[in-house]
């Protein structure tokens, strides 16, 4: 369909050439989008008890984002997720991550030493790995996920330097 | 004894992988990449790993089908002539010398689960996982007290490749923000 009028290469820049509107779409990601945030959700906070953990809670979130993005359009869930929100959880993901391996160092132990938590401030060593795994991995993770999605996304946007180059042929 | 699901699953890696190799319309490869994703993922769930697979479902078959498609969209789909890829003889060759390497050592594999893997050879490692991870980080998924607490370094290197994943992808696009301000 597209590889006809490739060389044309007119089309990149507009946002409406690149989403489809699509009820079955629309109407099956409405009903997993729950069901995978929860799954999501539940791998990250249940990572210490069953299988995954939250890498791949963080990743599964990203997706359900990605998968609203797919199905209602790129532009809407652009301005719906702020940037601010995504750079809050991706260095607010490396800074939780880096105090809490820290703090065991400042007070003398290893880095990600969990015991100095129970020794100084009686915090139970498991809150340690799990403060980590929901505060650090995790945002960090989805963040980035949803990131490079609408980093991708707006090259074929808002993309001046195609609109540049299509224009000098 | 392999059972019809696992025979099932394995003619349709293969099949998916092959023609994500011998296609040629990229929206193909890519579609069927997916497939072959999605197969790995219940490879890895029957083979007992079901960390890996849920990030294989996760990552593989969906985040990277997604940038995938992204990514045509940006560029173009040339017109084909054939549907297939030409074979090139010198690629086949080495191919074949590979294959026929790799098939040669796979008597050598131990069988799924079976106590006399060479993996149970060293207790001093597995072992000691097993039976001090519990008592040492108080969490009952041995895999995550390896992850974050035994290898907890390791875990933060990877997170901050992440991070500078995303940061790498701002400064190549020349870009300020993810989505808008």
């Amino acid at each position: 369909m597209s590889s006809a009028d490739s060389s044309s290469g007119d089309s990149l820049g507009d946002a409406t050439s690149t989403y489809i509107e699509s009820q079955v779409i629309m109407v099956t990601v409405r009903v997993i989008a729950p069901f995978s945030l929860t799954y999501g959700l539940f791998l990250m906070f249940h990572g210490s008890g069953s299988p995954g953990g939250s890498f791949q809670g963080g990743a599964i979130i990203g997706a359900t984002v990605l998968m609203i993005a797919f199905a209602f359009g790129i532009e809407p869930t652009r301005d719906w997720i702020q940037n601010r929100t995504l750079v809050a959880l991706a260095t607010g993901g490396v800074t939780t991550f880096a105090m809490i391996g820290l703090i065991p160092l400042a007070l003398g132990g290893n880095f990600l030493e969990y015991e100095m938590y129970k020794e100084e401030f009686g915090i139970k060593a498991k809150w340690g790995l799990e403060a980590i795994e929901i505060g650090g991995v995790a945002p960090i993770v989805a963040s980035v996920v949803v990131g490079l999605f609408f980093l991708l996304a707006a090259g074929t946007m808002q993309d001046s330097v195609s609109e540049e180059v299509s224009g000098d042929e | 004894m392999i059972s019809a699901f696992e025979a099932a699953l394995f003619v349709f890696v293969l099949t998916t992988a092959l023609a994500t190799a011998l296609l040629r319309d990229i929206l193909a490869v890519i579609i069927v990449f997916a497939a072959y994703s999605l197969g790995m993922a219940l490879f890895y769930a029957f083979l007992l790993a079901p960390d890996v697979a849920m990030t294989e479902a996760a990552i593989g078959a969906g985040v990277t089908t997604l940038l995938l498609l992204l990514a045509l969209v940006k560029t173009s789909r040339p017109d084909l002539d054939y549907w297939l890829e030409r074979p090139n003889i010198s690629a086949l060759v080495v191919f074949g010398a590979l294959l026929v390497v790799i098939i040669s050592t796979l008597g050598e594999f131990p069988a799924v689960g079976t106590a006399d893997a060479p993996i149970w050879e060293n207790p001093a490692v597995t072992q000691y996982y097993i039976e001090n991870a519990y008592s040492d980080t108080h969490v009952t998924n041995a895999v995550t007290s390896v992850l974050a607490g035994y290898r907890g370094f390791d875990t933060f290197g990877e997170a901050v490749v992440v991070f500078a994943a995303g940061i790498a992808t701002l400064l190549v696009l020349h870009r300020e923000v993810f989505t808008r301000e």
